[in-house]
């Protein structure tokens, strides 16, 4: 190892300070697939540090169909993944389809992500189809002629352990070095705040979550649960499927931003940790030991929660056609998930088109069951539970007595608002 | 300098004299060869000397006896060229040579290798081929020159989405001739939407747009652009289409729309991705359909064959391919196809004997349930007089209204069935109403209406009409009504006329659903299609199928290439019950497999409940039992007692559940219901603007004590009436205009916003730039 000396140590200090370059001009583009649907903010967050000006921060759009005809048409890649499929159209989007264009195409290969289950589990790795999606759909734009360099655009793909913050900064650097001119430091000084974006995003999120569920406690009324990889928020990927279970009047939650904070996990894990089940309320084990991929680990913990917590009396499953990482958890989770009764519903095969007649009567399945059984279930798992637990603390006025019996069904029925 | 002349499309040399400038000979034989290239729809062959001079050749349709024309081909070559066994050579190709190739001791030339082969010889400068034939489609890529010369095939046969018969199928419909379709044009035209898909779906939208008024011209120039869109996205795979561009096989030669279509996208193509075009060349004359594009294939044999050792695919004479055609063939079928749809004898009485009865023999049963056994009575309950004298007493009434008959039963508060009655539909859901309340009123007598719950297609219109308590989605009136007979139900199987429905159940709930209503593989009016065609009434279709001692092996899936496999099959020899036994086979495939997408069906659970119109054929009931038992050997398989009136059941059960929990019924009563008065629209301002197809709806409006009116719409209706919406061909159609719509979204956006969503805040702020 080397010894800094008293000139050494200078010269380094000297040269590690940040030389931000102008990147006021640089507008860069990253499609809107994948896990950015959960790094989002990290993105938007480091670029914004290396001095890229926000509005030259372009997201491509929502996937649809158009997108793909008109953007990625003969482009596409062999690939029976979808969300990976589309990825061409995204790229056509940001590559040909901006009134003024985009100077880097920045499409991370995601290694492995954040999650709030780290250190309970073996890893937080994402799916290697959906890491190596960049590079099979950049063979369509590579394959004959450059299309990058014909229209004058820098490929970025830098491979990205965002799960690992301490590998971050060298991996970005190395990836990113050439396309915006970096130095070490400042690349340093942008993952940390690409980070504290995403946290506090994150944190916002979870927030919510957890006044949706306060609302719904002190209400007595149901909410549903959303258990999907975080791209099937993406409209035409998960074609709003859950939308059309709001417009009935129920809150949504989704799984990777259920609440983190231990009063109320540790109220819902209560009797599992007691008896040695689990040893934290973030711990799998007792349900998934094989738990290195990040999604599907998060899904199984949404399970468990999902089961726990009386005001999700209800859980969607939405899946991708022929997902192979979703493939093994369809069986448990749903075990999981009505060992307490609560209601399990499972959109699978999502693919390009909504299968909207099926959608339609299936929604409408959904808020029969909800209406019906909701308020049994609710009572059913606070049973399970010690006391009334944090959610109905604090400032929130007194809880209503629960009914004994149900309410009259029409009132319940005028609840419910018809869509077409 | 290249010895061959290429002239622009309109010009092109007969093959065989390009073909003799083109070919010094390399290891001539000493026999002549013949290329033969046995396709889906045509067979063709193409004779060359020794030295690969060509001779003759010729092309005819062979209407599925591909084996007969073949020999037919092969005797005219004896008698007219001298054609000799053991002295010349012959070569196969095409998706037929297989079978017929070692019967005359040719040689098996793969197809795509034979195009490849004459195109390299004829055209070296090309880049990219398309050949679409009847039942597939391929392209070629070529890349490189000279020793590095490289080809890329991708070839799609599975589905008939861009192939020669999914335009001729199209085109039938349309009631045009193959004459005219080859002369009518794809440019000038207004283009609209028709799948590429599937060619099934494409007839359903080929229909919808005549129906809608557009005309048979820009019908087929939609069709023509579905093809090349369909070729150009799924067979390309990332490359670009360089020129110079040969199009070949029947479709592309015959169809000149379609070949303006492949000029217009792929001149489209090479601007958009700034491909190079010599300066003195006209873009589209790069793109060339040569006179004699169909017989590349079985050129290319030659050429292949020129490479091949003399004593390679010597002619062995046409004996064997005369003996397979009277004798062989048909003892093959037997040998290929599989036996009758039932073991022995007494397999088919035991099965007859639980599935089996008729509800004429029995007496009508309660519907009280009996998990332990099958209810004694088969499906057909409909139109049965009360069976408690005079009056009913106190009943809870589900409604069906479906698209083609509307049913109702009522019930006793103990779950008896005391009356079911029917009204075929008049396309009028109030008359249809007023049919079923008139028959339910009379059964009634003095008795009494505790509630009333509908479903089925009109529940929506109606509920608020005629006072319904429930209008209770269709899954779980059947789910309702297949739990209470069975309460250990895991799945019910609805298969109709026009679609199929699986529901997979848990706990008695719902959790899964498959419903496939686009494609016609597996339902019923598929299966009563082909029985029609064989004149064979559908009360006899099961007993015939049960006849067939042997039946052949259909393929699943696609309908369209069902069809031309039913008559190949027909062709064979196989006999009509033969062939309905073999449909009867391969409907669980379609239902599970294609339509259901269930490929393990023993994550969905051991206990089946068979419905819906299809299952009262036994043949098919029988082919569901084994075909379930043969992936989930210990499955309990019933039909439902009440088949038909499983969605009225389902309702009525919902009704008495919501009367038990202290509903209190809102029916408007008989008399209201009876005496409902409306008045019908059918106008140009009822026409749906929400899609191209533009529905020539109806508007029913009702006269009704507290109705709403529509005073916004531009078919006004004051206070004290309600409008139901008719003829619509999809539930958008539902919806008024854009009036009631912003109505609507108002109405959802406000419920969407007090009920949040976490979704819609990382849409709206995860993307966010500036915070």
């Amino acid at each position: 190892m080397r010894i800094p000396t008293l000139p050494t140590w200078f010269a380094t200090k000297a040269s590690s300070a940040p030389t931000k370059k102008d990147r006021s001009q640089v507008r860069v583009g990253i499609p809107k697939v994948l896990n950015v649907w959960s790094t989002h903010q990290f993105w938007v967050g480091f670029l914004k540090a290396l001095g890229v000006q926000p509005e030259n921060i372009i997201f491509s759009s929502d996937t649809s169909e158009e997108q793909g005809r008109e953007h990625g048409k003969g482009r596409g890649t062999v690939d029976c993944c979808y969300p990976v499929k589309c990825i061409s159209g995204h790229y056509g989007e940001l590559v040909f389809g901006q009134k003024k264009k985009i100077n880097v195409l920045l499409s991370p290969m995601l290694y492995s992500i954040p999650s709030v289950l780290r250190g309970n589990v073996v890893d937080t790795l994402t799916c290697t189809r959906v890491m190596a999606g960049p590079e099979s759909v950049k063979a369509g734009f590579l394959k004959e002629r450059d299309v990058f360099a014909e229209q004058g655009i820098k490929y970025a793909s830098p491979f990205v352990s965002l799960g690992d913050p301490h590998c971050v900064t060298d991996q970005l650097y190395d990836g990113l070095k050439d396309v915006f001119e970096l130095d070490k430091k400042e690349t340093e000084h942008a993952v940390a705040a690409g980070y504290a974006a995403l946290d506090a995003f994150n944190a916002k999120a979870r927030g919510q979550s957890r006044k949706i569920l306060e609302w719904c406690a002190i209400n007595q009324k149901p909410c549903i649960l959303v258990m999907a990889r975080p791209y099937h928020m993406d409209t035409g990927i998960g074609h709003e499927i859950e939308g059309e279970l709001q417009a009935h009047g129920y809150p949504v939650l989704w799984l990777q931003y259920l609440p983190g904070d231990l009063d109320l996990l540790n109220w819902l894990f209560e009797e599992d940790m007691r008896i040695g089940r689990c040893k934290n309320p973030f711990d799998i084990n007792d349900v998934w030991t094989s738990s290195y991929s990040s999604n599907t680990n998060e899904i199984m913990w949404g399970a468990k929660v999902a089961a726990r917590c009386p005001w999700i009396t209800c859980v969607v499953r939405l899946s991708s056609y022929e997902c192979g990482m979703d493939q093994p958890t369809f069986t448990p989770a749903q075990k999981i998930v009505e060992a307490t009764g609560t209601l399990f519903f499972k959109f699978g095969d999502l693919d390009s088109t909504k299968p909207a007649g099926s959608v339609r009567i299936r929604i409408e399945t959904i808020t029969h069951y909800l209406s019906k059984y909701s308020e049994d279930i609710i009572r059913k798992k606070r049973a399970y539970l010690s006391d009334q637990g944090p959610l109905l603390e604090g400032e929130w006025p007194e809880r209503p007595e629960v009914e004994a019996e149900s309410p009259a069904p029409q009132e319940q029925q005028e609840q419910v608002i018809s869509v077409v | 300098m290249s010895l061959i002349q290429i002239k622009g499309t309109g010009g092109e040399e007969p093959i065989s004299q390009m073909i003799s400038a083109a070919m010094p000979m390399r290891s001539a034989g000493v026999g002549k060869l013949c290329g033969m290239d046995v396709g889906s729809t045509t067979c063709k062959y193409v004779l060359a000397s020794p030295e690969g001079h060509i001779i003759a050749q010729a092309y005819e349709r062979h209407n599925t006896r591909q084996a007969e024309k073949v020999l037919d081909f092969l005797n005219r070559l004896e008698v007219e060229h001298g054609f000799s066994p053991e002295t010349d050579r012959v070569f196969f190709t095409g998706s037929g040579a297989g079978l017929i190739a070692p019967l005359v001791g040719a040689k098996v030339v793969q197809e795509v290798v034979a195009v490849a082969a004459a195109v390299e010889k004829l055209h070296p400068s090309v880049r990219f081929v398309s050949e679409i034939g009847g039942e597939d489609m391929k392209t070629i890529f070529f890349n490189g020159d000279g020793p590095s010369k490289s080809k890329q095939v991708l070839m799609q046969s599975a589905c008939s989405g861009g192939t020669g018969t999914f335009i001729e199928k199209t085109a039938r419909k349309l009631e045009v001739p193959l004459e005219k379709l080859s002369q009518m044009s794809y440019l000038g035209h207004t283009l609209h939407k028709v799948s590429s898909k599937c060619g099934i779906f494409a007839e359903a939208d080929a229909n919808t747009l005549l129906k809608a008024g557009v005309t048979v011209d820009e019908i087929i120039a939609s069709l023509f652009e579905a093809v090349v869109y369909q070729n150009l996205a799924t067979l390309t795979k990332g490359n670009t289409p360089q020129p110079e561009i040969l199009l070949l096989g029947g479709p592309n030669l015959f169809f000149s729309g379609l070949q303006e279509a492949w000029r217009h996208h792929l001149q489209k193509v090479w601007k958009e991705r700034k491909v190079a075009i010599p300066d003195d060349k006209d873009p589209s004359a790069l793109i060339r359909v040569p006179d004699n594009a169909l017989y590349y294939a079985a050129q290319g044999c030659i050429e292949v064959g020129l490479r091949e050792q003399a004593h390679i695919g010597l002619y062995k004479g046409a004996k064997k391919l005369r003996w397979w055609i009277e004798e062989g063939q048909h003892e093959e079928k037997k040998k290929q196809g599989r036996g009758g749809l039932w073991a022995d004898i007494e397999e088919l009485e035991s099965f007859r004997s639980r599935y089996a009865e008729t509800p004429s023999t029995k007496p009508q049963p309660d519907i009280a349930p009996k998990p332990s056994a099958q209810p004694k009575v088969a499906p057909g309950l409909v139109g049965i007089a009360p069976v408690r004298g005079k009056g009913l007493g106190r009943v809870v009434v589900g409604c069906d209204f479906g698209s083609t008959t509307a049913k109702a039963v009522c019930l006793s508060p103990e779950k008896e069935m005391l009356f079911s009655c029917y009204a075929l539909s008049k396309g009028n859901p109030i008359e249809d109403a007023k049919l079923l309340f008139r028959q339910i009123r009379e059964a009634l007598g003095d008795g009494q209406m505790l509630s009333l719950a509908i479903t089925g297609y009109g529940k929506d219109l109606l509920k608020n009409i005629l006072g319904a308590d429930c209008a209770v989605v269709e899954t779980i009136a059947h789910a309702s009504a297949g739990v209470h007979f069975f309460p250990d139900a895991d799945c019910i199987c609805d298969v109709g006329g026009v679609d199929v429905k699986i529901m997979i159940l848990n706990n008695g709930k719902v959790t899964d659903f498959r419903l496939n209503s686009q494609c016609s593989s597996g339902n019923g009016a598929f299966l009563q299609g082909v029985a029609e065609r064989f004149g064979i009434p559908l009360s006899e279709m099961a007993d015939g199928a049960f006849r067939a001692q042997a039946m052949p092996q259909l393929s699943m899936g696609c309908g369209v290439f069902l069809q031309s496999d039913i008559v190949n099959q027909q062709r064979k020899g196989w006999q009509a019950e033969e062939i309905l036994a073999g449909l009867c086979a391969i409907l669980p495939l379609n239902v599970w497999i294609y339509a259901g997408n269930l490929n393990n069906l023993t994550s969905v659970g051991k206990k089946y409940i068979l419905q819906g119109g299809t299952h009262k054929n036994l043949a098919v009931v029988k082919t569901q039992v084994d075909f379930i038992k043969s992936k989930v050997p210990d499955a309990d398989i019933v039909v439902h007692p009440y088949s038909g009136e499983a969605g009225a059941i389902g309702a009525a059960l919902v009704a008495l559940d919501w009367w038990e929990r202290g509903g209190r019924t809102g029916f408007r009563g008989f008399e209201v219901v009876e005496n409902l008065s409306y008045k019908t629209a059918t106008s140009v301002e009822t026409v749906c603007h929400w899609c191209p197809v533009n529905c020539q709806r109806s508007f029913i409006d009702v006269e009704l004590l507290g109705g709403k009116g529509r005073t916004w719409s531009k078919v006004p209706l004051s206070e004290g009436w309600e409008r139901v919406i008719v003829n619509n061909s999809c539930p958008k159609g539902l919806v008024e205009d854009l009036n009631e719509m912003k109505a609507i979204k108002a109405e959802i956006e406000k419920t969407k916003n007090a009920y949040p969503n976490i979704a819609d805040m990382v849409r709206n702020e995860g993307f966010l730039r500036a915070h």
